[in-house]
């Protein structure tokens, strides 16, 4: 009994060593200068297809909340406020694939003025999702006429990969992308009690590509040379 | 008296293995232009009153209604397509409720289908409906005929069962809508009708014949 709770807080020593430990990666592609005023507004809108996998509210509300919030916060419209405003035309099988199809939906009656009317200058949709990757090790639970407790170890991996593609509302374009990758091993560790480890790494992805993204529109010129990359 | 209890308590139990859903909320006005033309709806029993059962083993029984969601956008949509719109008994119709309209459509549901989390392996609830929308001619002659299914899907964690298959479903009415106000005008003999009743309308013609549908070959 001594040894197995000896080794259930060795294990507990290595994992609180790792704990917090994502990974991540920003990359940035800029097509076009950017630049929001004060009074224009951001819209973030999830991609959603009708095969196995979508990206999850919570992201994008995680991104919504980040980029309306901080020291420059950007206005934010929300995207269900956005979807009905503009209702049929962003529909997960009727909204524009890509910024190309702008000024086709434009050209639709009350749209142009729809959006005007928002002051919505951007449109971001994020597209991707968290998914496991790995996981294993065991713990069992008992509990008996002398009390219980759980010993072991299990753990998941997982990956969060999501990209924003930022188009520009006034002049039809796709401003570029930016992609968040985060990847996280969580622990839970049976010592008596079960002590949960969590790496989080869509919290992670969500916070590195709302920053990003902030620092993307409130203006910066278009980069002459390659995309700029950068790992964090 | 225990009996009693224990059939009551049975009786919970089995009770709690179904899940009713009625499908709520909104679905807003489509933004876009209205079809110069004026016409009938008719509602069929079925469609306003619409409900689905089924038992799923191990899981339950799901009963959904869905039909007053449905009617209550479908005349929000009707609305929102055409210049004119009243509701009609079922066609033929006859003259004098005819008299006016260049049209009468038909909206029904012939089926309607759900996942559970537990029988797709995914991680949301989604729900399906199949609409078929009858465009009769103002003589009353059937002229376009168009089968389509709406799909809507919602996350199972912030949602109970109940919620979140009343939220695929409710997305499942809005999808559907979004590609009638779209798709409608431009289906294989619509189109022509809608042409062929402007060029009515404008050089003030009254009865014109039906264009004849593809579906009905």
């Amino acid at each position: 009994m001594k040894r197995r709770v000896l080794f259930a807080f060795g294990w507990l020593g290595v994992i609180v060593l790792l704990s917090g430990c994502v990974s991540s990666r920003i990359e940035e592609s800029r097509t076009a200068n950017t630049g929001i005023q004060s009074h224009e507004a951001l819209v973030i809108l999830g991609r959603a297809s009708y095969n196995d996998r979508q990206t999850e509210v919570s992201f994008t509300d995680c991104i919504a909340n980040a980029l309306g919030s901080g020291s420059t916060p950007i206005r934010m419209i929300p995207g269900d406020e956005f979807k009905d405003s503009l209702y049929p035309w962003f529909e997960p099988r009727t909204a524009p694939t890509s910024a190309d199809d702008l000024a086709l939906l434009f050209a639709q009656p009350g749209v142009q003025e729809r959006i005007e009317e928002s002051q919505v200058r951007y449109l971001a949709w994020i597209e991707g999702d968290t998914v496991t990757v790995d996981q294993g090790g065991s713990m069992s639970c008992t509990i008996t006429s002398f009390g219980g407790g759980c010993f072991g170890m299990s753990y998941w991996e997982e990956d969060a990969s999501y990209e924003a593609s930022i188009w520009d509302l006034q002049n039809l374009t796709s401003a570029g992308e930016i992609s968040a990758d985060a990847n996280g091993t969580s622990y839970l560790a049976g010592v008596i009690v079960p002590i949960p480890v969590l790496a989080r790494p869509g919290n992670a992805a969500c916070k590195a590509l709302a920053s990003q993204l902030k620092d993307f529109l409130v203006g910066t010129q278009a980069s002459a040379g390659p995309d700029i990359e950068r790992a964090r | 008296m225990k009996a009693k209890a224990l059939v009551i308590l049975l009786l919970a139990l089995l009770g709690g293995c179904t899940t009713t859903v009625i499908v709520e909320g909104t679905v807003p006005t489509p933004l876009v232009a209205k079809i110069p033309l004026e016409v009938g709806v008719h509602f069929p029993e079925d469609f306003k009153s619409f409900q689905h059962e089924e038992v799923i083993e191990h899981t339950g029984t799901f009963k959904f209604s869905l039909g007053e969601q449905n009617l209550t956008f479908f005349r929000n949509l009707m609305a929102a397509m055409f210049d004119r719109v009243v509701e009609v008994g079922e066609p033929p119709l006859a003259r004098a409720e005819a008299a006016g309209l260049d049209g009468v459509i038909v909206p029904e549901i012939l089926k309607y289908g759900f996942l559970t989390p537990g029988i797709s392996g995914l991680n949301f609830y989604s729900a399906s409906i199949h609409y078929r929308i009858t465009l009769y001619g103002a003589n009353g002659d059937k002229v376009a005929d168009w089968t389509l299914v709406g799909y809507g899907k919602a996350e199972g964690g912030a949602f109970g069962r109940g919620d979140a298959l009343s939220e695929a479903t409710l997305l499942a009415i809005r999808d559907a809508g979004a590609r009638i106000a779209i798709e409608f005008p431009n289906q294989p003999g619509v189109d022509v009708w809608i042409k062929r009743r402007n060029i009515a309308g404008n050089s003030g013609g009254d009865q014109i014949e039906p264009v004849p549908s593809p579906v009905e070959g």
